[in-house]
């Protein structure tokens, strides 16, 4: 019996001791890359080539013994300056010019049913502005907790995006969203000048307040932006990648715990005295789940027929609530070539920025009449 | 027979007649019951109890078992049961962008099984929704600071040799509703925006060792072909490690939700750094500045400073079993019975070493057990045994990796960061598991 116990304290024992070892499992991860002898570049491992295999991945070492140039054709200078397009703090953007109030009219036909009136973000379509972008950058420390109802920092073009570069560039290759790449450099200058203008932007040291202000390639880098310096780490210039890399390689930059041993943590008692239950507020969870969550095993239930209401409401009400929306009158200005005319536009788009379909390809032509009629005559 | 099936002609008029009307026809007996159709549960409360009855659906030839099936050639692309219909992925106009094309539909994880995402069911996120793109004008650029500047077709790309590796992708915005206190009671929208698939591909090392990087690169941007031309900004060293451009996601191409035919993988990273329908990769000496590295995929700490190019996706678990979708009320369990209590576990930084599980809510923690293939920046199933004794518990789970992070609390990762960061949250949460058995989602703060 006396050996038997013993055996069985031994095995605990050793149980114990592989449950530590699992701990410190040997993965054959390393703290720096073999290629440059630095930390690993987001604060994590890295796996080596040993013995064939890379964690346990087994890879085959001849593919980097042999060049693949079979595999590829060099490309034109006419293909290249036809895909590399972009606009960055310091690949400026191409010669062009244009104004506030040519970008406003632009804005107006293209932008305003998505973004609306001034780029308040009616809707759900993001914000563009909210005001003096000077005065909403000093609301970057504000904070929603403890109080849930107080202002939180304001996060729009103006307040917060480090650079001008980024918006010509996301107007030109991902505006208007329906018909992207449609806006031509000269329009791009426009609208940029017209989200100047919204967020109250100084432009070498004067705010853009007259819609004759003209925007163009040199004056564009003169665009003074709040929040230049508002992103952590540094990533400009020769050193940017090491700033990344020791930025990450501390964790409580980003509130990260890395310990050198797990057996140092926290098994008992690991809460203050204050730690209390936060749960969901009676009815205020969200619960807006579409379709709604069951685990039921059954057979799925035939369709009922189509709504037409909401129809509108999944598609179109994100665009269509405050312009053209059900039983507007401002239909009569679009019904004069009868109602199949309408139909058709609905189910093909529009250069005015309604996309195909209002952007579902699912929607059959008759579900897209029926939404129509529904929308024209708000019933 | 006969005699035996009506001795229990009530229960066998439950089991037989929800569904298949078919059968019915065959036999008069059946004919008569189809006339008082009675409720399903009844039969599942019988099948569970015991009640010394003996089980019709055991008693009796069950009606998928008497008739020809469907011949091999029906579904050339198989497709679930129908009973699954409710395994799917899911949406709310909370996460849209006014439309459902700037959005984010998310994977059903209380119904996941291994480590391994169906394709069907991989969370979905674009910017301007699903391209669809014709694998034979597909083209692939790579220019910038390389001496070759060149252009590749899918076929070409294919040809190199291939690597394979199993990895999550998870939007950096997983769990980013819940930094001012609870607010998804379902574990599919307060942890689904990630899925986990077996990729192939091509490391990109092995394609720009012939281009001849210049060595003032320090960025690579990958930009989509899509509406949107979703670009990020890599760093070199993350390119000269683990990058890959994939084609295969679980044996077969990409799903145009995933970037059909080819989209970048970062393992470990953010989603939406691993650039989807990718058709350029330019090498440059300083970052680009796109447009979802600043308006977007920035952690505003509460200093008021914005963390930029946060990149991987930080060590997080979360317990699947039990869960709001999934939970012990109405599994019929009984004081002292065993289950199992599991979950996932995952870091975009390394291996998953170890999960610790509470059963009060973070204040005590007891090693729980890993399960399965422990993969580097991969889904790690982990198990824990307990004995049902009825009580209420607060279940939270705590991962740690081979790089030596441990999940914070609540409190330790918000002293930091703040409230307003949206991304990368991955402090532990937790499950309260009521008396009754149902689950809530809560979390404990000081």
């Amino acid at each position: 019996m006396f050996k038997l116990d013993r055996k069985l304290a031994v095995l605990a024992a050793s149980a114990t001791l592989l449950f530590s070892a699992a701990n410190a499992m040997d993965t054959g991860a390393t703290k720096k890359y073999d290629f440059n002898g630095k930390a690993i570049v987001d604060g994590g491992v890295y796996y080596p080539v040993k013995n064939g295999k890379t964690g346990p991945y087994y890879v085959n070492p001849s593919r980097t013994k042999h060049s693949f140039k079979g595999n590829w054709r060099l490309a034109t200078k006419n293909e290249i300056a036809a895909w590399d397009k972009d606009v960055t703090p310091t690949q400026h953007p191409p010669k062009g010019k244009g104004t506030v109030e040519h970008g406003e009219e632009l804005y107006e036909a293209q932008c305003v049913m998505c973004h609306g009136d001034f780029g308040s973000g009616e809707g759900s379509y993001p914000a563009l502005s909210r005001g003096n972008a000077y005065d909403l950058h000093k609301t970057m420390k504000n904070q929603r907790y403890p109080d849930p109802e107080a202002d939180g920092p304001v996060r729009v073009f103006g307040s917060y995006w480090p650079d001008a570069s980024t918006m010509w560039w996301y107007i030109q290759s991902g505006m208007p969203h329906p018909n992207t790449k449609s806006l031509s450099d000269d329009e791009t200058y426009a609208l940029t000048a017209y989200m100047l203008y919204i967020n109250e932007l100084r432009v070498d040291g004067e705010v853009v307040e007259d819609g004759e202000f003209e925007l163009n390639q040199d004056n564009f880098l003169k665009i003074e932006m709040p929040n230049k310096h508002g992103f952590e780490p540094v990533i400009d210039g020769p050193q940017g990648q090491e700033n990344s890399r020791k930025y990450f390689n501390n964790a409580k930059n980003f509130g990260g715990i890395r310990m050198a041993d797990f057996d140092d943590r926290c098994m008992k008692n690991c809460q203050k005295k204050s730690a209390k239950v936060v749960s969901i507020p009676e009815g205020g969870g969200i619960k807006d789940f579409l379709p709604p969550i069951s685990v039921v095993r059954d057979l799925p239930k035939a369709e009922g027929p189509f709504d037409p209401k909401a129809g509108y409401e999944a598609n179109c009400v994100a665009c269509h609530g405050g312009f053209l929306s059900p039983g507007a009158a401002e239909w009569a200005g679009y019904t004069g070539k009868g109602m199949d005319a309408v139909v058709a536009n609905a189910i093909k788009g529009t250069a005015g920025g309604m996309p195909p379909k209002g952007g579902n390809a699912d929607l059959t032509d008759e579900q897209i009449k029926q939404i129509v009629h529904f929308m024209v005559n708000g019933k | 027979m006969s005699k035996n099936m009506n001795e229990n002609s009530e229960v066998v008029e439950t089991a037989s007649n929800e569904i298949d009307s078919e059968q019915t026809s065959r036999r008069d007996f059946f004919k008569k019951a189809a006339a008082s159709v009675t409720a399903l549960a009844g039969t599942s409360l019988l099948a569970s109890g015991d009640t010394g009855k003996d089980d019709p659906l055991i008693m009796h030839h069950v009606k998928w078992g008497q008739k020809l099936g469907d011949p091999v050639t029906k579904n050339r692309y198989g497709i679930p049961s129908p009973y699954e219909h409710n395994n799917v992925r899911r949406n709310t106009s909370l996460l849209a962008s006014g439309n459902w094309q700037a959005s984010i539909a998310v994977t059903p994880l209380h119904e996941s099984e291994g480590i391994i995402t169906p394709n069907g069911l991989f969370f979905s996120r674009s910017h301007g929704g699903t391209a669809h793109v014709d694998p034979n004008e597909y083209r692939l650029m790579i220019n910038g600071l390389v001496d070759k500047e060149i252009v590749m077709t899918l076929n070409e790309l294919k040809r190199y040799p291939s690597v394979t590796r199993t990895h999550f992708i998870e939007c950096p915005a997983n769990g980013g509703q819940e930094w001012r206190g609870p607010q998804f009671n379902s574990l599919q929208f307060a942890k689904g925006f990630m899925a986990s698939a077996e990729w192939t591909g091509v490391y990109i090392k092995d394609i720009i060792k012939d281009l001849g990087v210049s060595p003032k690169a320090l960025w690579m941007l990958a930009e989509g072909s899509d509406n949107s031309e979703m670009g990020r900004t890599v760093p070199m060293d993350k390119v000269l490690d683990d990058a890959m451009l994939v084609w295969g996601q679980n044996g077969e191409a990409l799903r145009p939700e995933q970037g059909y035919p080819v989209r970048l993988l970062l393992p470990g990273w953010e989603g939406n750094l691993c650039v989807k329908w990718v058709k350029r990769l330019e090498f440059a000496a300083e970052p680009f500045y796109a447009k979802e590295e600043t308006s977007k995929y920035t952690a505003l700490k509460k200093t008021g400073k914005a963390i930029q190019h946060f990149y991987a996706n930080e060590v997080n678990s979360t317990v699947t079993h039990p869960s709001p979708e999934k939970p012990w009320k109405g599994q019929g369990l009984k004081k002292g019975d065993i289950v199992e209590i599991q979950g996932i576990a995952w870091s975009g930084m390394g291996t998953i070493t170890g999960v610790d599980i509470s059963l009060d809510g973070g204040k005590n923690y007891v090693p729980a057990n890993l399960k399965g293939l422990v993969l580097p920046k991969s889904w790690t199933r982990w198990s824990y045994i307990h004995v049902y004794d009825g009580k209420s518990l607060l279940l939270t789970s705590r991962a740690m990796d081979d790089a030596g992070y441990i999940q914070p609390t609540v409190d330790e990762e918000t002293s930091v960061t703040g409230v307003e960061a949206v991304y990368h949250r991955n402090a532990v949460e937790t499950w309260e598991v009521t008396e009754e058995g149902e689950v809530n989602h809560v979390q404990i703060r000081s």
